[in-house]
């Protein structure tokens, strides 16, 4: 290891009391009882307004005119607003969206204008009288069209956008980004390898099909404070592109607020800002009123973010004894219209594209593409699952031709602790052979099943999975704590209750830290005029940076605790312990003072004075060893992720020979958590995922006709699992090797647990039927055609 | 939400209904249960200037039993299928249909007649109502009149019913049978059907065979239906009817699935539907309402 960390958990595992445990959700009766608040539900009386959109017809258009008479002589329309009022860009990592369409129209559904009127079917019915003229361009689909020398360009002015450092814009051409890694020396290597297998498999776009669809109510009060109720995963950040988005309308980031409220799922899409500018937006345009914009289920597919598709060319080289030597493996990515998140996936994707393998020599190239379709953004996974669909595959594919088992040759090249990743770095510690092990015996590996049913085949299949937090080198959390008169706490964060059990995380490491029960921690969702800084509930990095910031509060508290006592009854800090909501002292057993005495009083002292008082801490925590400094013609130099969490998976399907219907009759999933902080949630991650990951491969298919019109922006035709298309048995399995800096040694899972689903589903269709498929969705029908097909052949 | 207008009647009787249509100018659309409707109305893929809701109307929400003809009423809806002992004992396979037809709570409002005169290729009604041998009741400004179902559908969400008439119920002639109705879909949750099959075998070798989803309406097979006439089902005779399917169906390419797999499969569940179904007339075979693919 070379990896030096700055702070290491000092709670000792075998006492543990709050962390390890299945406590019970802290969010769970909030959402039960129907308590809980979600944005749509808040009341903001009678001088609401609501907000509609006027969208573009066309994948690429010039905007010749817009005339909005018809639409501001409509009844109850209060403004109608276009890109002229607003004539500003805004990005996350690059600023090449708009808040409205400038000039040009770069997708179908792309806002135009903006309808602000007395209730919602007024402001739908006046966006239908905004005329607008266009000019219609060609678009460009494809993104392996779109990095052709002769292709139009979508964004001619690429080069004056400004962006973080650690991408690299071709201006004048539709590449956005392009990370490059080049480690050893491929070529050689292959030329040296026993065999070489070279291919390539495409990905589709997904949608995130959160429950709740994005809305989003702005107010700019008279007195010029602008407060946005977001359903968000990213409310400070939020905020911050809000400030700098509407900074010349004269905002300062302490005028703008954003409140988060409980959000009915995320999985990315409400990552960043992508409708909320234009709710935003409308609220400047209308002081003293709240405007409310809600978009509807079709909107939330074309309109806010979508994984992005990709071509993958992969050429892997192996030795016969079943050592990888070279991996090569280039990422044509389908970004869509504007790439100011997605281009992140991107830059995620290249640098670790290897997968979780140890291979000496590397040439990865992960190409950032405009494209004329909706903007690409964030998903769980980041890029990881797109890019694993081939790796995993192609794996799969070599082990067979070199006469391998797909397990032992995973075993033999899976990366562990110190082996040096893609970009110069090293390996943090990981359970990597722990998860396969597990995960082939649960699934048992190496067993061959029989069908009862004439009609169907058994297969089994295996994949590993990786991934590292995509987030700036800097990337930051924070916390605040306080004491209550009866020693119950609450603690102030603003990372994202997402379902994932966030609160309830948070809250058993303040209760561990303190020695209190969980129930006594209350952690609310945030508004960033109140609660501490947090970058995004994004890159499975919460429970590991804002658990670290509050594990430090904790400390803090504990501290300030100790110091009371000390001062007041003598004993020194390092002899104190909390336990069961008291101070204890290891000298004197029978010292146990209630915390519910002093934690806001303080303690009255023998001359009747007191001392100490409420109560209050912080923490932050800033990944200070990473930096995104790295030669854009190799990668190397920098230390781009704070580490990986790596695990394994493995099925067993059942497929019916002619109609190609899939059972997944038991999925197993082995991640290396580092540390459950909640074993239970951490299970839910691992059903979740897999079903969500099971459901991009099996199920889910983003259908675009010829225009770049999507064609099932609905449930009816984008299909996603019910409970009838669920595994009949999933086996989470929970790796512990700590993560040296991770509060009790945890490290993120959330996202992970879906990544490995698609390879595993295509590697068990091979051992089931020989049928290799390539392409995302493995649906049904394309099963049963490729047996067909391979019958005619 | 519905962002255009339009004028809405809720009349008490029949001929209240038929006087409303019969009066009005413009564009009409009934309610019963809306679950079409109100989706389209929605989308805008209908814009009437009338809206008659039919769900006042006494008398049009009963299945009744009379002789040997199962009566449904226009306003019984799939769950009142599902939920009635009359028809899983007589008209198991409409119940074997009806749990393929969304989810609960859309199978709650929407009607079975609706999804006939909603007409649309998918409609899951259509194969098994050919298969039962139903004739629709239908009441205008000329009195009643009654429609084979084998010419109710006239083509793509177009029936024989004309702008001023309204469904009353149908009749389906009930005789001893096997059944089944088996529906391709992309997924195990609620799903329009990519191809569908409704196949009813009535003792003395006579079958009935209609296909969903691979027509612009659904459609009878008269030709698989004559090739399996008098004859025991065997290998070689489910052969035979199989291999007419192409010559049956006119599948087309669109999202939910291409031509050649709604063609595929439709062989496949022919195949096994009539198996299936003979097996249910000898008294055995898989229970309804057990997916066959």
């Amino acid at each position: 290891m070379t990896t030096t960390y700055p702070f290491e958990a000092d709670s000792v595992d075998d006492a543990l009391t709050a962390v390890g445990t299945p406590a019970v959700r802290i969010d769970g009766l909030d959402k039960i009882s129907g308590a809980a608040q979600f944005v749509d539900d808040l009341d903001f009386g009678p001088d609401l307004l609501h907000g509609a959109v006027v969208e573009s017809p066309h994948a690429y258009a010039r905007i010749v005119s817009i005339d909005t008479s018809a639409a501001e002589a409509a009844p109850g329309v209060v403004k109608v607003i276009t890109g002229e009022d607003f004539p500003y860009n805004f990005g996350m990592y690059m600023e090449d969206r708009y808040i409205f369409a400038q000039h040009h129209v770069r997708f179908v559904g792309e806002q135009v204008a903006g309808v602000i009127a007395r209730t919602h079917r007024q402001a739908v019915r006046a966006a239908k009288l905004v005329e607008v003229e266009y000019e219609v361009l060609e678009p460009l689909l494809d993104p392996k069209e779109a990095v052709a020398e002769d292709a139009p360009l979508i964004h001619p002015n690429l080069g004056d956008y400004a962006h973080v450092p650690w991408f690299f814009p071709k201006a004048d051409t539709n590449i956005a980004h392009w990370r490059k890694i080049r480690k050893g020396d491929t070529e050689k290597a292959f030329a040296e390898a026993d065999y070489v297998l070279e291919d390539t498999y495409r990905v589709p776009r997904y949608a995130h099909c959160a429950i709740e669809p994005h809305v989003t109510v702005g107010k700019l009060d008279h007195a010029g404070r602008l407060t946005v109720w977001t359903a968000s995963q990213s409310p400070h950040t939020q905020r911050h592109l809000f400030a700098e988005a509407l900074a010349p309308l004269g905002f300062a980031h302490k005028d703008v607020r954003v409140i988060t409220p409980y959000v009915g799922g995320g999985f990315g899409g409400k990552a960043g800002v992508s409708m909320e500018i234009i709710g935003a937006a409308m609220a400047t345009a209308v002081k003293g009123h709240p405007v409310k914009l809600r978009f509807t289920r079709e909107q939330e597919f074309y309109n806010t973010y979508q994984r992005q598709g990709v071509v993958a060319e992969l050429k892997v080289g192996v030795m016969n004894n079943g050592t990888i030597t070279a991996v090569e493996h280039k990422l044509y990515w389908d970004a869509g219209a504007y790439v100011e998140y997605g281009a992140n996936v991107v830059n995620a994707a290249g640098l670790s594209a290897t997968g979780p393998y140890r291979v000496p020599n590397i040439s990865n190239d992960s190409l950032c593409v405009y494209t004329n379709l909706p903007p690409g953004g964030p998903y769980r996974g980041f890029g990881y699952s797109e890019f694993h669909f081939g790796l995993e595959s192609h794996m799969d594919r070599i082990a067979e031709a070199i006469g391998m088992d797909p397990v032992d040759f995973r075993r033999k090249n899976a990366i562990v602790e110190g082996d040096e990743l893609s970009y110069g770095g090293h390996m943090n510690p990981s359970g990597m052979i722990e998860a396969i092990d597990k995960t082939a015996a649960a699934i048992e590996w190496g067993v061959d099943e029989e069908s009862k049913n004439p009609n169907t085949i058994m297969g089994k299949g295996v994949a590993l999975f990786w991934k590292a937090p995509a987030m700036p080198p800097n990337a930051s959390s924070a916390s605040f704590l306080k004491f209550n008169e009866d020693g119950s706490v609450n603690v102030s964060v603003s990372g994202m209750e997402l379902g994932q059990g966030y609160l309830t995380v948070m809250a058993q490491i303040a209760a561990e830290i303190l020695g209190l029960p969980v129930e006594m921690v209350r952690v609310e969702t945030p508004d960033t005029d109140r609660n501490p800084y947090e970058w995004q509930t994004v890159a499975s990095h919460v429970t590991w940076s804002s658990g670290l910031a509050v594990e430090k509060a904790a400390i803090e508290a504990r501290a300030k605790i100790f110091e009371v006592i000390h001062e007041v009854y003598g004993f020194e800090d390092e002899t104190l312990y909390l336990e069961d909501q008291k101070v204890k002292c290891t000298t004197d057993p029978e010292f146990a003072k209630p915390l519910r005495e002093f934690v806001i009083d303080g303690i009255q002292t023998d001359d009747g004075t007191w001392r100490g008082g409420p109560i209050i801490a912080s923490g932050k925590f800033m990944p200070e060893f990473t930096n995104a400094n790295s030669d854009p013609e190799t990668g190397q130099g920098g230390h781009p992720n704070v580490h990986y969490t790596v695990g394994a998976c493995g099925v067993l399907i059942e497929i019916d020979k002619e109609t190609g219907r899939i059972w997944v009759r038991k999925a197993a999933l082995a991640v290396d958590a580092g540390k459950a902080i909640n074993p239970d949630l951490v299970k839910g991650q691992i059903t979740g995922g897999l079903v969500q990951g099971l459901a991009t491969v099996l199920y889910e298919d983003m259908r675009f006709d010829d225009d770049g019109r999507l064609m099932n922006p609905n449930f009816t035709d984008y299909k996603i699992p019910t409970s009838f298309d669920i595994p009949d048995e999933m086996i989470p399995i929970i790796v512990e090797v700590p993560q040296p800096d991770g509060p009790f040694g945890a490290r993120g899972v959330g996202e992970h647990t879906m990544i490995a689903a698609a390879p595993v589903i295509a590697n068990a269709v091979y051992n089931a039927l020989g049928v290799r498929i390539k392409s995302m969705p493995i649906t049904q029908e394309k099963i049963a055609l490729a047996v067909t097909d391979r019958h005619h052949n | 939400m519905i962002a255009h207008e339009f004028a809405y009647e809720r009349p008490t009787t029949l001929e209240e209904a038929t006087r409303v249509l019969t009066e009005h100018s413009g564009s009409v659309r009934l309610l019963a249960g809306g679950t079409d409707l109100v989706a389209w109305l929605r989308d805008d893929a209908v814009a009437p200037d009338l809206v008659v809701d039919i769900k006042a109307i006494p008398g049009l929400d009963t299945i009744e039993l009379d002789g040997d003809e199962l009566h449904v009423g226009s306003l019984v809806t799939f769950t009142d299928l599902i939920e009635s002992e009359v028809v899983a004992e007589h008209a198991p396979l409409l119940i074997e249909m009806a749990e393929t037809v969304a989810s609960p709570g859309i199978r709650n409002r929407a009607t079975m007649v609706g999804n006939i005169c909603s007409a649309v290729p998918s409609c899951d009604a259509g194969p098994v109502l050919m298969a039962y041998d139903t004739t629709v009741h239908l009441i205008g400004p000329g009195g009643a009149r009654s429609v084979s179902i084998d010419d109710w559908f006239i083509g793509l969400r177009e029936t024989a019913c004309s702008d001023d008439e309204v469904v009353t119920h149908l009749t389906l002639a009930l005789r001893p049978h096997g059944g089944v109705y088996v529906k391709l879909m992309r997924y195990g949750g609620e799903d329009l059907a990519q191809a569908a099959v409704g196949i009813v075998e009535y003792p003395g070798h006579e079958y009935r065979v209609a296909f969903g989803a691979v027509a612009p309406t659904p459609i009878r097979a008269h030709r698989i239906e004559e090739v399996l006439r008098g004859k025991p089902l065997g290998e070689e005779v489910i052969a035979d009817a199989v291999a007419l399917v192409r010559d049956e169906i006119s599948p087309i390419t669109d999202m939910r699935a291409t031509a050649e797999y709604r063609a595929r499969m439709c062989e496949v569940m022919l195949e096994r539907g009539l198996a299936a179904s003979h097996e249910r007339l000898e008294g055995a075979g898989p229970a309804y309402g057990t997916r066959l693919i």
